[in-house]
């Protein structure tokens, strides 16, 4: 299947050169001449090994300065790697920062003209597609003006019409969802949706959360230069938005976890456990539990809730969502809405368990968020197992008789 | 295919960023060198008295124009191609592109516009009445086919070592000068005395004013090995500067 792989990277690594006096630059100079590939230098990414096949989307995240840019300017070309190697197949449009090769005196249109010909389109092809990009671009009379003229906005909203009219296999855009109002990042995350829809392949730098989950079926954490996980979409931005939460102080963190999640289209406000929003609830056997949580939605459309019941170590027991037993969440306000599970006699037995909730969509496609509680059951019981489950004896009799009966029956 | 309209591309824009907001647009292209060579056509002529060159010579001013237009080409198209990647950090920081185009396009564009005002002035000096031999002006374009060459060369390796070392660009110009004070530009190798009229052989650009003059004004002959000579020269030139383009391309963006 190596074949279908639109990008491969092995052992991928770059370092910048260390250079402060003019006397470094002439030494670095004399040494490249001489054919040596090793100056004094600083590595800013390690041992990158990623594969991104074809129709597959790769969220790139990380801190400010943990390799994101660099990693993509290793992919388009724009920088050699100092170790490893980069294999980059099909066509490839990228969207590095504000405004990739821009010339600020000319006016939209000739820049239109000078970014497909850098992109490898004849006059020809230019002058086809240029209307489609004027449109898609949408800023009026501005495409006319220089780009110096522009908004950061206009300058995006050009570079990204320009993306599109490429009719790339890959496309690598750096954080610039980010800076297009409103309309015009829905415009391009739909484009982008089509283009994924349609077999597209994209390498996404956010810090977006929801841009990511929104966009990629995969996430790579970078952390100073390295790969620190890379996997399911969900699972990595959750570790990284627990890594930032740990990371930062408490009260600061608090803020930034909040901002992070609420960028989701769904989180969890809380979890309570007969009421009590504690970190961990003992409760007797067979007694009842009721689990509660509020769900806050971004766009105010209808989550599905999903409550789930594992052991200690991770088996699971028990889960169910509102929308299989054909229910949806009370709406507390605008924008939260409620769920309550009640377990009469909760037939678990004696042990630690963990209650988890996680918000859906309304499509029951996408996961959000998790917020555990544990569960403490304390009891006498001797069964073996995790629950009771509903049991009759017949062809039996009592214990208690039965031992009676053979004591007379020797006496 | 696409290299070559990215090329056609980047010379447009360097034609056009050189009179960009500039009033007379184009015509600085011809104005900038006759301004030149009235300047210096009066201070030789009537300040310092030079000698009127070789008795076949149809006078100065046609003299200069065949030293005056080829050294501009070439001095003009290494001066910027020095600073071609400096001034196109930004570009190369996010667009991968063959960097040789960019140096390519600058020399290119120096030519063109050096290349058309030659011609333009050959032929109104031939309407003056100046015996030019306008029938040979396609064979002068190859002499300034092979000057290209010797200019693209060291337009490449100056450009690269440009990026490490910043030094080259403000000291270029006073190097220039030197080297065309060094060459036949304002005289003719005879005014030299004898035993160092030798030394111009080492001069590489000496070919050049040599060549035109001989083919335009049929003044001097060349040998067929200054020919040999300097036509390997301006390829070993080229594939200096290549060699050493190639060999610090990859570290470019380290050091922008």
């Amino acid at each position: 299947m190596n074949d279908t792989a639109l990008v491969e990277t092995r052992h991928l690594g770059k370092s910048y050169p260390l250079v402060f006096r003019s006397r470094d630059r002439l030494r670095a100079l004399g040494q490249l001449l001489a054919g040596r590939r090793q100056v004094n230098s600083v590595p800013v990414l390690e041992d990158v090994s990623l594969q991104v096949r074809r129709g597959e989307s790769l969220g790139l995240i990380g801190e400010n300065g943990a390799g994101k840019s660099t990693l993509l300017k290793l992919l388009t070309g724009v920088l050699t790697p100092t170790t490893g190697s980069v294999r980059v197949s099909g066509r490839v449009a990228a969207l590095l920062e504000l405004g990739a090769g821009f010339h600020p005196e000319y006016s939209g249109r000739e820049n239109i003209a000078l970014s497909a010909a850098l992109h490898g389109l004849s006059a020809t092809q230019i002058r086809e597609k240029a209307d489609a990009i004027i449109g898609f671009a949408d800023i009026g009379r501005y495409i006319d003006e220089p780009v110096k003229h522009y908004s950061s906005g206009m300058v995006v909203r050009l570079g990204f019409a320009i993306v599109t009219a490429l009719e790339p296999e890959l496309l690598i855009t750096d954080e610039v969802l980010a800076v297009g109002d409103e309309s015009f990042q829905k415009k391009c995350v739909r484009w982008i949706e089509d283009y994924l829809g349609g077999g597209g392949t994209l390498i996404l730098v956010s810090h977006s959360m929801y841009h990511v989950q929104k966009l990629c079926q995969k996430a790579c954490w970078l952390r100073s230069g390295r790969v620190e996980r890379h996997g399911d979409v969900f699972e990595v931005t959750q570790a990284y938005l627990a890594y930032l939460e740990r990371k930062s102080n408490k009260a600061e963190t608090a803020r930034g976890i909040a901002e992070a999640r609420s960028m989701l289209e769904f989180h969890l406000l809380d979890l309570t456990l007969n009421g009590e929003s504690s970190d961990t609830l003992v409760v007797a056997q067979g007694s009842t539990l009721r689990v509660r949580t509020r769900v806050h939605s971004r766009d105010g459309r209808v989550p599905i809730v999903v409550f789930g019941v594992v052991r200690g170590d991770g088996t699971p027991v028990y889960g169910v969502s509102t929308e299989m037993d054909g229910r949806a969440p009370l709406r507390e306000s605008e924008t939260v809405y409620v769920a309550e599970l009640t377990f009469p006699e909760l037939p678990l037995l004696p042990g630690a368990y963990v209650i988890k909730a996680h918000p859906l969509d309304p499509e029951g496609v996408r996961l959000f968020d998790t917020i555990e509680c544990n569960l403490l059951i304390r009891g006498e019981s001797r069964e073996l197992g995790l629950v009771r489950l509903p049991h009759v004896w017949s062809q039996s009799v009592p214990l208690a008789a039965a031992r009676r009966a053979a004591d007379t029956g020797h006496g | 295919m696409s290299a070559l309209s990215l090329t056609a591309h980047f010379v447009r824009r360097e034609v056009r960023n050189r009179y960009l907001g500039s009033i007379s647009g184009g015509a600085w292209a011809l104005l900038q060198p006759l301004i030149q060579l009235g300047v210096y056509g009066f201070v030789f002529v009537y300040v310092f008295h030079s000698p009127v060159p070789g008795a076949n010579a149809p006078g100065f001013v046609p003299f200069l124009v065949m030293g005056l237009w080829p050294w501009n080409a070439f001095a003009e198209a290494v001066t910027r191609s020095t600073t071609a990647i400096q001034d196109n950090a930004a570009l190369i920081g996010k667009v991968a592109l063959p960097r040789e185009l960019l140096v390519l396009s600058t020399v290119v564009a120096s030519f063109l516009i050096q290349i058309l005002g030659f011609c333009a002035i050959c032929v109104a000096l031939r309407l003056f009445g100046i015996p030019i031999h306008l029938v040979a002006l396609p064979v002068a374009l190859l002499g300034y086919a092979q000057l290209f060459v010797f200019a693209l060369g060291c337009g490449l390796m100056l450009a690269a070592l440009q990026v490490f070392v910043r030094d080259l660009a403000p000291a270029l110009p006073q190097m220039l000068m030197l080297w065309m004070f060094a060459s036949p530009v304002f005289y003719e190798r005879s005014a030299l005395p004898e035993r160092y009229q030798g030394w111009l052989d080492w001069n590489p650009f000496t070919y050049y004013p040599e060549f035109f003059r001989s083919i335009l004004l049929q003044s001097g002959a060349q040998t067929m090995v200054a020919h040999v000579v300097s036509f390997l020269v301006a390829m070993l030139v080229l594939a200096m500067g290549l060699a050493v383009f190639r060999r610090l391309e990859p570290f470019f963006e380290d050091f922008l």
